[in-house]
């Protein structure tokens, strides 16, 4: 398992029904992108931050391993925003106002990636994907979405096993050598992927498949206190947005 | 399978380590794009991906066993695009994946595996997002596969080699997604000085450090990969229509990889 969803399955919200999440974990992230980012998506960041130590409970380092990966993306794109091209003076010159737009750019990106990581640090995914067709995807997409999620893993394991293999046969010991472990490697994990697939159609067969998948979902209501209140949330945080921006800024 | 999953220490992080670096680069984040431009990309992919989940529905109405030959190349996809790739630079980076599988799965269907892979990896490895996901579509699981599959279906109408054919879809592939990337960021943000084109350059060239490299490696790679798919699984390539697409000369090609 993936240390994000190995976390929503122990999550303190697991039995929550993903929708009561969606709206508050979902809705930061709209306040994020659409509000101003100082002083709208500094508030949305510390909103997001404090329900994701405090009421989530998700544990402060797995969070952080998970949010320095958008984290390096947008450190290198904010970097461009602070030069700019073809001045009056270089070609290449400090941008007056680069500061801020790449100050702005990272509150906001930030924001946003701790809305959507509050929705998926405490939603997993086979609470999600079945009830996608409620939310009118087509079942065919779901069935192959579900077999993807739950082949990944499996795939993903072997791989880990495979390069073990091919590193303690000295697979990796020279960049030729590194080169035809890669290709071996990839071309397994298709093998592999492919001859499971042929299994579990066999077993499947086997059990009468008719073409629909059938999965067991935890049963869970909307909550409507817990839905009622995100909603309030995130109208205070539009409201102090809204009148702290003219004393702020 | 349970050692991986009980233990959230050494099994999980070893993979996390591995996942981490999934071609972040090329992934915009969470909130990068302004709303308006988030929901234009995503107006832009969505042609794409419904022609490409109905195509994908017919099939699977066809042929109801197709689901778990789809779900497989889903997952071979993600798994792809998890494999550490040496760069010719010395760095470390990982494959967009998006060449092979245009390849082997053709592009309609990869819009759908490529729209699923992206969401995957925004909530179960935070790399990409679910506002950018319709740029990210756009670049990685369209423009990518159309443009590697055009190439490559160019280059085999001409009897080029097939491993020469495959590498230059896979390297156009990759290279098209860099470039369909940096201008999404130029458009959403443009040079005070000179505008979008200045944007572009700027993006493009701290891009191009990696991505360049990582386009040859991929397309190396790509080819290392079909070699071994060529000589181990000849049925399979056969039923996906690979080995058939350039009719005799094309089975030719592949029984002399395999003699080798």
């Amino acid at each position: 398992m993936l240390p994000i969803d190995a976390a929503a399955h122990s999550s303190r919200w697991r039995r929550r029904h993903p929708v009561d999440k969606a709206v508050l974990g979902l809705g930061l992230t709209v306040l994020a992108i659409s509000l101003p980012p100082w002083p709208g998506a500094a508030l949305v960041l510390v909103t997001a931050l404090t329900v994701l130590l405090g009421p989530a409970g998700v544990p402060g380092r797995k969070l952080w391993r998970a949010y320095r990966v958008p984290l390096g993306f947008c450190v290198t794109g904010a970097v461009t925003l602070l030069v700019q091209v073809g001045g009056p003076e270089d070609f290449v010159s400090y941008a007056d106002d680069g500061a801020v737009r790449a100050g702005e750019l990272l509150l906001r990106t930030s924001a946003a990636s701790l809305g959507v990581l509050l929705f998926a640090f405490t939603t997993p995914m086979s609470d999600l994907l079945p009830r996608l067709v409620k939310a009118g995807v087509p079942a065919a997409v779901v069935d192959v979405a579900l077999v993807t999620y739950r082949m990944s893993f499996l795939l993903l394991d072997s791989m880990r096993r495979v390069r073990e293999a091919q590193a303690a046969r000295l697979g990796h010991t020279t960049r030729a050598a590194s080169w035809r472990s890669l290709g071996g490697l990839g071309a397994t994990a298709f093998v592999r992927a492919f001859d499971r697939a042929s299994r579990l159609q066999a077993g499947l067969a086997g059990r009468g498949y008719d073409g629909t998948l059938r999965v067991l979902v935890p049963e869970a209501r909307v909550s409507v206190r817990f839905t009622v209140a995100s909603c309030a949330l995130l109208l205070t945080l539009v409201a102090l947005t809204l009148v702290l921006e003219g004393p702020l800024s | 399978m349970s050692p991986v999953s009980q233990e959230t220490g050494q099994g999980t992080s070893t993979i996390h380590e591995v996942l981490e670096r999934v071609c972040c680069a090329m992934h915009i984040a969470e909130g990068f794009l302004p709303p308006a431009h988030a929901v234009a990309w995503g107006v832009a992919s969505a042609p794409f991906v419904v022609h490409g989940v109905r195509s994908l529905t017919r099939e699977v109405k066809e042929h109801p066993e197709s689901t778990l030959l789809l779900g497989a190349s889903g997952a071979f996809t993600f798994v792809l695009s998890a494999l550490k790739l040496p760069s010719v630079t010395g760095s470390c980076s990982h494959p967009t994946g998006t060449g092979l599988g245009a390849i082997l799965f053709r592009p309609p269907i990869m819009a759908v595996l490529g729209t699923i892979t992206l969401l995957f990896q925004a909530l179960l490895l935070a790399h990409g997002g679910l506002t950018t996901l319709g740029a990210n579509v756009f670049s990685m699981a369209v423009v990518g596969p159309w443009a590697g599959y055009a190439v490559y279906k160019l280059l085999r109408r001409y009897d080029v080699p097939l491993m020469v054919a495959v590498f230059c879809g896979a390297f156009v592939a990759d290279l098209s997604t860099y470039c369909v990337t940096s201008v999404q960021l130029a458009l959403a943000f443009p040079d005070p000085g000179s505008g979008i084109l200045g944007a572009l350059g700027k993006f493009g060239s701290i891009f191009a450090v990696t991505q360049i490299p990582l386009a040859v490696s991929e397309g190396l790679l790509t080819v290392l990969v079909m070699r071994l798919l060529v000589q181990s699984s000849k049925g399979e390539l056969t039923r996906l229509g690979v080995l058939l697409s350039g009719g005799g000369r094309a089975r030719n090609k592949s029984t002399e990889a395999v003699a080798r």
